[in-house]
């Protein structure tokens, strides 16, 4: 029974974690109509950044994290203004640039990275008891708790704050939103940028509890995708629930069906939605 | 009118006839390093035009065209491994397996729209990569399945003709399949999806189709490949393959019958040369897709044609 709760926990921890990387994604596909190929790789530099600027460069890891953030939000902004923007309309472009981008990166990280999985430093050490049922790693406790409050602050900034109404403005109908004063352009830009920081704040957060690797980047960004999917295109609750839910499949099934075959959930997840409810849990039925 | 059309296409024949008489003579001359290069630059042909089929007549972004390269390798290596089936039968079962299988996935996601396309093809390629490396006692694995090859007796020349062949016979049908009633309705749906579905075309069935005949050329050309290199390994089906495929087809020229075939020349020819540097030729092709996507959209074959039309005129 303690097993089963231990790997319950372990899901809900991976489940925030994907819900972060997956709002990344469903930011952008709902605003720009645009999936990023290269989240996945994002993700992993924000690991590698934590890594490199506590570890090599000495900087506090609270620091880091928020830092090595910061630097994906501008990648984010740098891809949007010289590779996306020109694509606006054209998903086809706009899918096979962010796909050779994502090779690119990936081969950039083996270079740059190598190929080994670095560990940035624990933040908390130890284990708490949890009801006196079993114990559980302080860093992973913290790093749920990390999660939540970025859960919070992101449903903040989208549902209460001016930036958050125009995002939605320009999602629910562009040209509208251009005749009362929204700068789509501006929108589009830092919602780029915003999508690609919650992958990195994903890949920060999860960094010291599963160290990242290069190769590991196309199974990120497919988690996300099967998330996106699973919640409904566009859907940030979805996104939430999404995420718990295969992060809790991915660790049962792991757990009780096969170790190997853990990527191999989420798949069948897609496959399911695709078939049953390809609008998924909370999209709408638009046919 | 009439007359100028005729005297137009055959113009054209006369310049396929004689690139097929050309492409009749390398085994004379070259050495069997550069004969092995070209048999190799003619599995990318058939995998890119293929793909070009899908991605550039209808639009449509798939990411498991290696994918299904390496079911028809792995479908038609197996056989003959574990059943003794002839490789000259099996590369037929493993196109016939590509097919039903880019049948189901077109099925499911098309409808959906292409992004729904492109994520769930490349979540089949990561699927299909952690199957075959955990299956290993039935795949071997990393470790590649070895295969037997077409002719008893091994030899690069026939290699380089059964290649030819069947390239050619690729590039045929999908220069039929572009220049029939099919191929005009493909290029309605990719200008304007609305406007063809009002007039009477049913847009999903021809993406659906189009995309079937696609994974099953890919199929065809996954087969001759392993049973070529008799030694089958997991990279067939890799999104690095993929990669480079689409790669060959976005610097060649996107939607243009000519641009993956020189494409798949350049970028397999040009990975030769620049081999002794490691794997950094996938970072430098991918940097050149990425400007050449970004500033000239059609390729260098939408260039070259550009240029060519001005100097004429």
């Amino acid at each position: 029974m303690s097993e089963f709760l231990m790997y319950l926990t372990n899901g809900m921890v991976m489940g925030v974690i994907n819900a972060i990387s997956a709002i990344g994604v469903s930011l952008i596909v709902g605003i720009m109509r645009v999936v990023n190929f290269a989240h996945g790789e994002l993700y992993i530099f924000a690991g590698y950044f934590s890594y490199h600027l506590s570890t090599s460069l000495g900087v506090p890891p609270l620091i880091a994290m928020p830092l090595s953030v910061f630097f994906i939000f501008l990648v984010g902004i740098g891809m949007e203004r010289t590779l996306i923007r020109p694509t606006y309309g054209n998903e086809m472009y706009s899918l096979i640039i962010t796909f050779v981008l994502s090779i690119v990166l990936q081969n950039a990280a083996l270079l740059i990275f190598g190929p080994y999985p670095n560990k940035p430093p624990n933040l908390v050490s130890g284990a708490t008891n949890i009801f006196g049922l079993y114990h559980y790693g302080n860093q992973r406790l913290l790093t749920f708790f990390i999660s939540i409050g970025i859960l919070l602050f992101i449903f903040y900034l989208i549902k209460k704050t001016w930036f958050g109404k125009s995002i939605r403005a320009v999602s629910q109908d562009r040209g509208m939103a251009s005749l009362v004063g929204v700068d789509h352009f501006r929108v589009n830009m830092l919602s780029f940028g915003l999508g690609a920081a919650l992958a990195g704040a994903a890949g920060v957060v999860i960094a010291p509890i599963f160290p990242v690797t290069p190769t590991g980047s196309s199974a990120i960004s497919l988690n996300a995708f099967v998330v996106v999917v699973l919640g409904g295109m566009g859907s940030l609750k979805g996104c939430v629930v999404g995420g718990l839910l295969l992060g809790m499949i991915e660790n049962l099934g792991a757990a009780y069906i096969s170790t190997m075959y853990r990527h191999i959930f989420g798949f069948i997840i897609l496959i399911l939605v695709l078939v049953f409810r390809p609008w998924g849990i909370f999209g709408q039925k638009t046919q | 009118m009439a007359n100028a059309q005729q005297k137009r296409n055959f113009k054209k024949l006369w310049i396929i006839g004689f690139f097929v008489l050309l492409a009749l003579f390398p085994p004379f001359f070259l050495s069997q390093y550069w004969l092995h290069v070209m048999i190799i630059s003619l599995f990318y042909v058939m995998m890119a035009s293929s793909w070009n089929l899908i991605a550039g007549f209808t639009g449509q972004v798939s990411f498991a065209h290696a994918a299904f390269s390496g079911i028809g390798a792995y479908v038609s290596g197996m056989l003959a491994v574990y059943l003794g089936l002839s490789p000259w039968l099996g590369i037929f079962v493993g196109m016939g397996v590509a097919a039903l299988l880019g049948l189901a996935l077109g099925y499911l996601c098309i409808r959906m729209g292409g992004i729904y396309l492109s994520l769930t093809t490349l979540g089949f390629s990561e699927i299909l990569r952690i199957i075959i490396t955990n299956e290993d006692q039935w795949t071997r694995g990393t470790m590649g399945l070895q295969v037997p090859g077409f002719f008893t007796e091994y030899s690069k020349t026939s290699y380089y003709y059964l290649f030819l062949i069947i390239a050619i016979l690729i590039l045929l049908i999908i220069y039929w399949i572009i220049h029939s009633e099919m191929g005009l309705t493909f290029r309605a749906v990719l200008n304007d999806e609305l406007a063809a579905s009002s007039s009477g075309i049913n847009t999903i069935r021809v993406r659906i189709l189009a995309f079937t005949i696609s994974s099953a050329m890919a199929g065809l050309a996954g087969g001759l490949y392993g049973h070529y290199l008799m030694l089958i390994t997991p990279d067939i089906p890799s999104l690095g393959q993929m990669f480079l495929v689409l790669a060959m087809v976005v610097i060649g020229g996107m939607g243009s019958f000519i641009g993956p075939i020189m494409g798949s020349f350049i970028l397999e020819i040009l990975s030769e040369y620049i081999r002794i540097y490691g794997e950094y030729h996938v970072l430098l092709f991918g940097l050149i897709a990425l400007g050449i996507s970004r500033f000239a959209p059609e390729g260098v074959m939408g260039v070259l044609g550009r240029r060519w039309k001005r100097a004429w005129a």
